[in-house]
């Protein structure tokens, strides 16, 4: 079974945590990941840029434009996100609770039902 | 029996061989040198190397003896780099490779029969039960399924390094839990024959919930299991549940047509197009599990799920389905084998004994341990439905398809739920 672990967050808290501290979840980040990759389990772990370096397309007419946004009302968006491959949910919660920055913010632990087949693009429907 | 007297299927080709011959040439190396991780690697490179060389040069006279030779070989360069990189001081293991080889020939010439029982050992080896049963199906498919790593990676939909990872993790778990290679005690076989079924169930089922759109390379692990059931069976015939196991999963594979509807969308057994069922594999099914329940010393939860599915299976029609029979099987399973699906299963058996509120009300316990799962939404709307309660339906089957975690069921469920709203 495959789970979406997301982290929310945003720069603010970031820039909130001391250079020393910071060094010190980076590591514990680093760990996390090392640990989970070597049992298998994580798929993928990604972070992105600030809210601030997104655009939004759309195509109108059949013409793609492109603009600054979205502008986000909610404080915390989207920062970090995990795809793991696990026995079971009790699994998948198992990690999220070992994240390093659980114990800051609650992570969302989204169990993942569409996946495209990489020689077909169908949708497998995933087990 | 060894592999070169069985009957062969039409179109039994080289692959086919090679996965069979995989485990044996493994147990071989495995009981001669130990050692998990690098004897695997070597009968993978030498399948590596029969795939690409037979078919060229030919199958060879004796290809169980080519594939040991060239394992042997290939075990024997990985022990030597290995020690080299580690301290070029083992004069010993370079040595040996002349050695191992007159082992390896020995071995062939002395006629033992290649091991049944080295299979059956590497089987246990692989379901040891320190293992995750994720890493329990990956290595079970490498180690004695054959597979190569590739294969399961796409079966399962993850990356292939995600998967070497988990099967290198997997041999390296083997190997601290101190498991060596030989047959668990006496008093533990029952317990290890549990988890070698129940791998062997996680693999079929694993095939079979999977919806059209990439159906033949999950349809081929289904596939996959009952090829190995039928192996531990031939290595157990004695063993009830494993005859249990390989006639539910005949008689469940003999539905795979019928099944899923052209868009991906699950279709229940209730509304199946019975023409398309396999009757070959029924007939085959049926029969095992007869046999089975009329020799059987120990009941157990796989000889009757095989035994309900034969009921459904055997009926020409819905309406001609034997319901109380089945209910008669649940309430033994309820007793061989509690659990909330099981009670279910039974709830569906007596809406259609005693009529639906019978059904809904034996759903009643189940609200709790079973609150976030789709299957009870699901059974609950479809009573509902039967007993012409559309509103209630219609709640059910939204809750249910909030909580389906396959796509192929979300779609039936959401084509439930517009049906009767």
């Amino acid at each position: 079974m495959k789970y979406m672990l997301i982290i929310y967050g945003n720069q603010e808290l970031w820039s909130s945590i001391d250079p020393e501290e910071f060094g010190k979840e980076i590591a514990a980040f680093d760990a996390f990941n090392k640990k989970y990759y070597d049992s298998g389990e994580l798929l993928g772990a990604y972070g992105v840029a600030d809210a601030a370096a997104t655009r939004l397309v759309r195509v109108t007419d059949g013409q793609p434009a492109v603009t600054d946004g979205p502008y986000l009302e909610t404080k915390e968006y989207l920062a970090s996100w995990y795809l793991i491959d696990v026995d079971s949910e009790q699994r998948a919660l198992e990690i999220a609770a070992d994240c390093p920055s659980a114990k800051f913010r609650p992570l969302e632990v989204w169990p993942i039902l569409h996946e495209a087949s990489r020689e077909t693009g169908v949708d497998i429907g995933v087990v | 029996m060894t592999a070169g007297d069985e009957p062969r299927a039409a179109g039994y080709g080289t692959e086919d061989l090679l996965r069979e011959l995989a485990p044996q040439v493994l147990g071989v190396l495995m009981r001669r040198y130990g050692g998990l991780d690098s004897c695997e690697d070597a009968v993978q490179e030498a399948l590596l190397d029969a795939a690409g060389q037979w078919p060229a040069s030919g199958r060879p006279d004796n290809p169980r003896g080519w594939l040991l030779t060239v394992a042997t070989r290939r075990l024997t360069d990985m022990l030597r780099s290995d020690s080299a990189r580690r301290r070029r001081e083992d004069a010993s293991y370079l040595a040996t490779p002349p050695a191992v080889l007159a082992g390896a020939d020995a071995w062939l010439a002395d006629g033992a029969t290649p091991g049944s029982d080295d299979t059956l050992t590497l089987l246990f080896l692989c379901c040891h039960p320190a293992l995750t049963p994720s890493s329990q199906v990956a290595l079970t498919l490498r180690a004695v399924g054959g597979l190569s790593t590739a294969e399961i990676a796409r079966a399962f939909g993850v990356p292939e390094a995600t998967m070497a990872q988990r099967i290198s993790r997997a041999k390296q778990q083997v190997r601290v839990a101190g498991a060596r290679f030989e047959r668990p005690a006496a008093a533990d076989l029952g317990d290890r024959m549990r988890v070698v079924q129940q791998v062997l169930y996680l693999v079929f089922n694993e095939g079979y919930s999977a919806s059209a759109g990439d159906g033949l390379q999950r349809a081929d692990l289904s596939a996959e299991a009952i090829r190995l059931t039928r192996l531990l069976r031939r290595l157990l015939p004695d063993d009830a549940e494993s005859a249990g196991l390989l006639a539910l999963m005949l008689l469940s594979d003999a539905r795979r047509a019928a099944r899923v509807a052209p868009d991906g969308a699950l279709v229940p057994l209730v509304e199946q197009d019975r023409a398309r069922w396999d009757s070959a594999l029924i007939a085959e099914g049926a029969a095992l599990i007869t046999r089975t329940l009329a020799s059987t010393a120990a009941l157990g939860p796989y000889q009757l799920q095989a035994a309900i599915a034969a009921v459904h299976d055997e009926a020409p029609s819905l309406a001609d389905t034997d319901w109380a029979e089945i209910l008669a099987l649940y309430q033994l399973l309820a007793r061989v084998s509690p659990g909330p699906m099981v009670s279910l299963g039974r709830a569906v058996a007596i809406a259609m004994v005693h009529g639906p509120a019978a059904g809904l009300a034996a759903t009643d316990e189940l609200a709790e341990p079973l609150r976030r799962h789709h299957r009870l939404h699901a059974v609950r709307g479809h009573l509902h439905e039967m007993a012409g309660n559309r509103a209630a339906a219609a709640a059910d089957y939204a809750r249910a398809a909030g909580y389906a975690t396959n796509a192929a069921e979300k779609r039936y469920l959401m084509r439930q739920l517009e049906r009767v709203r």
